[in-house]
């Protein structure tokens, strides 16, 4: 039996003839599941365990990178045809939001098949080939899984609305009322007005946390969290170098609390670790979760074993910060919450970014700790205006060249791991006529040619216009003319990504910060073993002088890092130094003996 | 030389005379010293080696000014060292400044570590702190009355240039409020003194902060820049930080009324407290005639103080300005408790009414606004944009102070007579120092004087 419901969304769209859940029933009424032994299977990636402390990730939506087939939207063997590309860029990791197949209702968020691929990007073997000929050049891939609910377009909830005794029936959280976990806060507040819905099919309530459309899996159900964890190792299998675990808080209700980020959450993300080290080592787990940094230290798992949840999870307050330390000139914004960052487990790191496709929303900010980041926002007219809009980082910052340097260097140097956001390497605008959720997710800008390179097709098929606009237009902002100037921002970005590979400080050094007297300065130490880098940035649009104290480097020798140019030595007196607008160094430490054999 | 340090350092007497005005912490600036006495003086260490420098302590008394020195006495100053050296001893030795001899400092530590009484000074780290010594010294500039060393990332001692015999103010506030528990100091963490005085006191150093004036100041250069713009328009908006550290003088007053207690005065005193303001003013008109055109206004708004039926006052902090308070990454910090510095030390302990802190800061907004026009052609634009910023910092600082104490806009006519009250001292003071910043506290008071 397949699921013949006429009023329920077809899961299957477009997937006849692709394999898929739900082609088939066995005889206890399991729907049969695609098995990661009908695909072919990438090469390993190089083996190493820790690679993503020092990896540089690269986001890129598969559908706005390259479209190989001419329809219009990008896929995934238009984004593997790009891999040079982003090998030569010096790329460690990509990470691709949802590709699974889905109706497309929250940005693929809502998957409807975690076993087969949105047919518009490709199959399963497609991806097969991308993560193969990425991990021949040393790139890794990771991709989004969403662990607490599925679309309601998942044959699993249409087995289980529709056969509550049935294998699937328990799949989700039912319930007669809508009264239960009344402490659990409404997320998406402009949309929904309870985090239950009423399903006349089943009739009863179904939870969710997000969307109605998006119904929590029922992790109170043994048989859904072994299902999870085989959805893992199926993508683990075909050689997938990890998972960013989306919307983890949420994955157990329990009455009495907010139902988030409760202790069997913890446990399950234990099992789901431990499946990753036991059968995969070297794969990577990231946490979304969208809170502050002294909670989000709870998905790292316990310290004491290098931590044993996630291996990541996102920074998120830093990013809003480095905006309002520049715009106020002022260090404090990022040496405070820096400062206010717990140490994480010797496993683990953070990930750090300037622009996602996801933003800061005042939301996250409102919390009693968070009110300096919410006093300030909401002060300041044009910081209010940026909140919960989405724009690139070129056009934030008034496409100013110096800036954004300015902005990528402390995202290269801050600790964690950095993301770019596809495109902000040649400094792509963005369209903000397009809407909220589209403005950032134009078609990558390759040449100054037909749909900017990036489809064949007519240009009124386009998913979305590439940017057109005298500033950002792709006929100035794309690729090739960036690949032909060398002192263009993409050769710079380059040169900072060689730069840093060559510094294991950066991806693994201790952090500390350099106090000055100047506080439009912001300066500090990264230093793992004999590996010293000392960046000082200068946050202000107007040159500034700063002292350093570093004695404790006396008779040492800094060496500017993208140019090899030997400062003066450190003595016992402070070390001056004086930086343009919006100026950065970044310089190594060396040992005077080192200069000497030098000579 | 060093078995008599006395006579070796009085026969320095010499040589004083001409080194002490050169200080920056010389109190009677301008002023030629004729005579110096040697009140005390001891050996803290002898060199180790033959060629290596001896520390001595030295209590002077210069026409009746006390100072304490640090010399390091060597056969011969090393070369960096050059520019300290005060003199020539009677053994033909020679005497330099110790505090800028970051490896001399460096063993100061280790008398706080051992509780030593070295030179006849007790070395008194404060209770239940261990101090780590071995740390590198390094003498910090740019200091009005003191000289402080700061040591590793851990501790810095300020060195009081003119001690004064009885207990330091500046310790015991800061000893109470660390007490309570307040974040808003460095917390103590030894103190060097004699039977009598308190010599130098140590605290937990804040390597991270970054001074009120230099934040305050980054922010009016941003604004100054952007004619066209309003202060709270400008990407260096400062308001955020003024509110924080409204906040954070509030707890200070509110610790330090905890701990300390309060006292309510009466009319008498209010009259008392408006004499002496009307005195000042007095004082300040014959040396500066310019005021005399604000006289009434002033005179108005003494007298008005004279109908208030009494206030609270407390230990406040004395002196408090953008230069007193430190931004770290944990908040504000406020330093320095020694209290006014002209006052003579009975008058420093005074208890006063915490508006005179507000007020302090209120005065030092005001400068931060406008010290980049000081000297310049009057600009109606730049004029009007520092006054906005001014504005709008000050009501940020009171917005925030009332967040944790009383609105001190409440008690309008105390704050109005205390800010006047400290803008004539102001006046006199930039008359003498600096002609040019004579408009700041000038402009002031007319924009009092028309507001009515």
């Amino acid at each position: 039996m397949t699921v013949q419901d006429t009023t329920a969304p077809d899961a299957a769209l477009g997937l006849a003839g692709i394999p898929h859940t739900g082609e088939g029933v066995t005889a206890d009424g399991h729907l049969t599941e695609p098995q990661a032994e009908d695909f072919h299977h990438a090469r390993s990636a190089p083996p190493q365990t820790e690679w993503y402390k020092s990896a540089v990730f690269y986001e890129v939506l598969v559908r706005a990178f390259n479209d190989s087939d001419g329809n219009g939207t990008g896929d995934l063997r238009g984004l593997a045809d790009k891999l040079d590309y982003l090998q030569w860029l010096g790329i460690d990791c990509l990470w691709l939001p949802p590709f699974y197949a889905s109706p497309l209702r929250d940005g693929g968020y809502d998957i409807s098949d975690f076993r087969a691929v949105l047919p518009e990007f490709g199959t399963v073997d497609d991806f097969s080939y991308l993560l193969d000929q990425a991990h021949k050049r040393g790139i890794r891939v990771i991709t989004d899984l969403v662990l607490n609910h599925t679309s309601d377009a998942h044959p699993w909830f249409q087995e289980s609305r529709q056969h509550p005794d049935g294998p699937y029936g328990d799949y989700y959280v039912w319930s007669d009322t809508d009264e239960a976990y009344a402490d659990a806060r409404i997320i998406f507040v402009d949309t929904e007005t309870s985090n239950w819905t009423y399903d006349p099919v089943r009739g009863q309530f179904y939870w969710h946390r997000f969307f109605s459309h998006q119904p929590d899996l029922n992790y109170e159900n043994p048989e859904v969290q072994d299902a999870m964890l085989d959805v893992l190792r199926f993508w683990l299998d075909i050689g997938i170098d990890g998972f960013r675990l989306d919307a983890v808080p949420y994955l157990f209700e329990e009455e009495g609390t907010n139902c988030e980020n409760l202790p069997r959450t913890h446990e399950f993300l234990k099992r789901c670790r431990k499946v990753v080290d036991d059968e995969f080592p070297g794969r990577v787990l990231l946490a979304e979760a969208n809170q502050w940094p002294a909670d989000v230290v709870e998905y790292f798992g316990d310290p004491a074993i290098g931590g044993d949840e996630c291996h990541m999870a996102f920074h998120f307050p830093l990013m809003p910060r480095i905006f309002m330390a520049v715009r106020r000139e002022s260090r404090f914004p990022i040496s405070e919450i820096l400062a206010h960052t717990p140490s994480i487990p010797s496993g683990a790191q953070w990930g750090i970014f300037l622009r996602n496709h996801d933003e800061l929303t005042l939301e996250m900010v409102t919390d009693e700790e968070r009110d300096y980041m919410y006093a300030e926002y909401a002060k300041d007219p044009r910081m209010k205006a940026n909140i919960g809009i989405r724009r690139r980082l070129a056009p934030l910052l008034d496409n100013d060249r110096n800036q954004q340097e300015l902005f990528t260097a402390l995202l290269l140097s801050l600790p964690g791991s950095p993301v770019l956001y596809y495109g902000d390497e040649i400094g792509m605008g963005d369209n903000i006529w397009l809407g909220d959720r589209d403005a950032v997710r134009t078609p990558m800008q390759w040449s100054p040619d037909r749909n900017a390179g990036f489809s064949r097709c007519d240009p009124g098929r386009l998913y979305l216009p590439a940017i057109a606009d005298p500033v950002y237009g792709f006929q100035a902002v794309n690729v090739e003319a960036h690949m032909n100037n060398t002192s263009s921002l993409l050769h710079w970005t380059r040169r900072m990504l060689q730069v840093r590979t060559e510094h294991p400080a950066f991806g693994l050094g201790d952090f500390t910060e350099l106090g000055s007297s100047n506080p439009s300065v912001l300066a500090y130490l990264r230093r793992h073993g004999d590996d010293v880098v000392i960046c000082v940035n200068n946050l202000s649009r107007f040159p500034q002088p700063v002292e350093l104290h570093l004695s404790e480097y006396d008779g040492y020798v800094p060496v500017e890092l993208t140019g090899g140019v030997r400062f003066p030595a450190i003595g016992e007196l402070p070390y001056l130094l004086t930086l343009p607008g919006h100026g950065f160094y970044w310089f190594q430490i060396t040992r005077p003996h080192e200069e000497g054999e030098l000579q | 030389m060093t078995t008599r340090p006395l006579p070796a350092v009085a026969s320095l007497a010499d040589d004083l005379p001409t080194w002490l005005p050169a200080q920056r912490w010389f109190a009677a600036k301008g002023r030629d010293v004729s005579t110096v006495q040697v009140e005390r003086a001891a050996v803290l260490w002898e060199g180790a080696d033959p060629g290596a420098p001896s520390l001595l302590h030295a209590l002077v008394d210069a026409d009746g000014e006390r100072y304490q020195l640090l010399l390091g006495v060597v056969e011969e100053v090393p070369e960096h060292l050059r520019g300290a050296t005060v003199g020539r001893l009677e053994d033909g030795s020679f005497a330099y400044d110790a505090t800028h001899d970051a490896e001399l400092m460096g063993g100061l530590l280790e008398l706080f570590a051992t509780r030593s009484a070295a030179g006849g000074v007790d070395w008194l780290p404060e209770p239940g702190v261990e101090i780590h010594p071995g740390l590198r010294a390094r003498p910090i500039g740019v200091e009005q009355s003191n000289t402080s060393i700061v040591f590793g990332e851990h501790y810095i001692l300020k060195v009081y240039r003119r001690p004064v015999p009885g207990e330091s103010r500046d310790v015991e506030l800061h000893r109470a409020l660390a007490g309570a528990g307040s974040t808003r100091v460095a917390a103590p963490v030894a103190v060097m003194r004699t039977e009598d005085t308190v010599l130098g006191f140590a605290q937990r150093f804040l390597g991270d902060a970054a001074e009120g004036w230099a934040t305050a100041t980054a922010s009016v250069r941003d604004l100054l820049a952007e004619a066209d713009l309003h202060a709270g328009e400008v990407g260096g908006d400062f308001a955020g930080e003024a509110h924080r550290l409204g906040a954070a003088v509030a707890e200070v007053h509110a610790a330090l009324a905890t701990a300390l207690g309060t006292e309510p005065v009466g009319p008498a005193e209010m009259m008392a407290g408006a004499d002496e303001m009307h005195a000042r003013l007095d004082a300040a008109v014959r040396e500066v005639p310019a005021l005399a055109e604000h006289e009434p206004v002033l005179r108005a708004a003494f007298d008005a103080v004279r109908g208030l039926p009494g206030t609270t006052v407390q230990q406040v902090h004395g002196d408090l300005h953008l230069g007193q308070v430190l931004r770290t990454t944990t908040g504000w910090v406020l330093i320095d408790f020694e209290g006014e510095p002209d006052a003579p030390p009975a008058e420093r302990v005074r208890a006063r009414s915490p508006l005179r802190d507000v007020a302090g800061m209120l005065r030092s907004f005001d400068y931060a606004a406008l010290h980049l026009l000081a000297g310049e052609e009057p600009d109606h634009q730049r004029l009007t944009r520092a006054a906005e910023w001014a504005d709008r910092n000050r009501s940020a600082f009171c917005d925030g102070y009332a967040t944790v104490g009383p609105d001190p806009r409440l008690d309008a006519v105390l704050l109005r007579a205390f800010e006047l009250d400290k803008a004539v001292y102001e006046v006199g003071y930039e008359h003498r120092n600096r002609p040019d910043w004579v408009p700041i506290p000038l402009a002031a008071i007319s924009r009092v004087a028309a507001a009515g």
